[in-house]
């Protein structure tokens, strides 16, 4: 595979992208499901999707199946979806809700839903099989903003330098995403998205702006500094003021919801966004936060999750959260867009050696950096 | 009556699987979440699985396995999974140490567990 050289002297306005084939060759996206996302925390439900205890999802995490589960204790684990007998799946569907135990629908081996095998059949006439040595094999679990993360590696990395510590690193503080409370709003809409697109493009395609005049002229008339190029994310602790005119972060720059009350002063009426590496973002307006939550599944598709979180009473009220809403549906659907035109360019031989990043993206080289020491 | 085991070893909202009892196959002890203890035959009798790893609810528990469902206070079986009841016995604490009063009924066990049991 073609490296970049971190230590390249930049001479000029152009810095190269990664080559064309990181974004194609199945090889190189076996290693980044083995080296990034199994390697690394990963976002894979809310936690009020898990409401009563026996709710379960059934989550891909790189190359894994994961039953996240909550428990009859209330505590939410998460566990390989392996049998440990002969291998089937527990669990198939994408979520549901089980009494109290996992059943194997092959064999019947029986877990508990803290994972340890209590019946199997015959399994009276085994006293040997310990119960905890042959239950589910366990995933790490850690609850943070109103979200489930797991991490499937055997030792996971620090929760805090990986995923707090790239809020810190956009925001400057932690204070400042405590401030909105997210994990006090409630779910309003949630919208999922097929694209047929490499994750890297969608990631990329999120850290900056430069496309923004042209493919985004709603977002642009609620947050005119947009339409110069610079993403949010360009600078450290910068929010995109809205424009003089605009009420509210919606499709039509009209009047949203009731503000979050823990919003600062200086974080009211603007856009905040966070890259949570590797499939995370966060986008934080005055009455609302937006989170996309990325699955690679192939090297040219991807699933993005996108949930839209609101002050409960605006939920409970029955509010019409749809002007909200729209502005980044179309956000996201303008971008899908734009990534499943880019993505058949990136076996074409003229893109062999990659294409290029402008000034106002070379943020972007980092990204690239980063995905590549993690499968040096 | 037969020492069962320490009272701390069966917290409210517990259960123990109790062998090597004389002239009986094994029982399950069960100590509620509203206090009471109860002890019947360990062994589900539609199928060989251990109760004492059931779920108690309602002075009731079902079957890991299977999800039969027996009455602790009377062994009764919900008639849908099992049909055959499983034996009550009697439990008394005292000074902190749970005494048993095996039944002397014949138990009803699954074919798995009267092979075990021959053996």
């Amino acid at each position: 595979m073609t490296m970049l050289d971190p230590a390249a002297p930049q001479t000029g306005s152009l810095v190269p992208t990664l080559p064309g084939h990181w974004y194609t060759d199945p090889a190189i996206f076996a290693a980044e499901q083995e080296r990034i996302v199994e390697a690394g925390w990963v976002c894979v439900a809310l936690a009020a999707d898990l409401d009563a205890p026996g709710a379960y999802r059934t989550v891909q995490v790189g190359r894994e199946s994961v039953v996240v589960v909550k428990g009859r204790d209330k505590a939410v684990r998460a566990f390989f979806n392996v049998c440990r007998h002969r291998g089937a799946q527990l669990c198939v569907e994408p979520a549901g809700q089980v009494r109290n135990k996992l059943q194997c629908p092959y064999h019947a081996w029986t877990y508990d839903l803290t994972g340890k095998l209590i019946a199997a059949p015959n399994l009276t006439e085994m006293p040997d099989v310990d119960r905890f040595a042959n239950g589910l094999a366990a995933v790490a679990v850690r609850e943070w903003i109103g979200y489930v993360w797991v991490c499937v590696a055997p030792e996971p990395p620090s929760f805090e330098d990986e995923v707090v510590g790239a809020v810190v690193t956009r925001l400057g503080d932690v204070e400042s995403i405590d401030h909105y409370g997210v994990e006090n709003l409630r779910l309003a809409r949630r919208i999922g998205y097929e694209v047929q697109a490499n994750w890297k493009l969608i990631v990329e395609n999120f850290m900056e702006c430069y496309h923004c005049a042209t493919i985004h002229p709603e977002l642009t008339e609620v947050l005119p500094e947009f339409a110069d190029g610079y993403a949010a994310q360009y600078y450290v602790g910068h929010g995109a003021e809205f424009g003089s005119g605009v009420e509210g972060f919606t499709v039509d720059g009209s009047a949203g919801h009731a503000r979050i009350p823990g919003v600062s002063a200086d974080q009211d009426r603007r856009y905040f966004a966070i890259t949570i590496r590797p499939g995370v973002f966060v986008n934080l307006v005055p009455d609302h936060v937006i989170v996309h939550r990325m699955t690679p599944l192939a090297p040219d598709r991807t699933l993005v999750e996108c949930d839209w979180l609101f002050l409960p009473e605006v939920v409970e009220s029955g509010a019409d959260v749809d002007r909200s809403v729209e502005l980044f549906h179309r956000v996201n659907s303008q971008d899908f867009a734009a990534c499943e035109r880019t993505q058949p360019a990136m076996s074409s031989r003229v893109y062999a050696n990659g294409g290029n990043l402008v000034p106002s993206e070379h943020h972007i080289a980092e990204f690239h950096h980063w995905v590549q020491s993690r499968l040096a | 009556m037969i020492y069962a085991c320490q009272l701390s070893d069966l917290p409210p909202g517990g259960s123990l699987r109790l062998t090597d009892l004389p002239g009986s196959p094994p029982v399950a002890l069960f100590h509620t979440e509203d206090g009471e203890l109860f002890a019947v035959d360990d062994t589900c009798t539609h199928a060989d699985a251990s109760l004492a790893e059931g779920f108690v609810e309602d002075c009731a528990v079902e079957c890991p396995l299977h999800a039969a469902i027996f009455d602790l206070r009377t062994g009764e079986a919900d008639g849908m999974i099992a049909t055959h009841p499983v034996r009550t016995h009697t439990v008394v604490a005292s000074e902190g140490q749970v005494y048993l009063q095996l039944s002397e009924a014949i138990p009803h066990l699954p074919a798995a567990a009267r092979r075990a049991a021959a053996s």
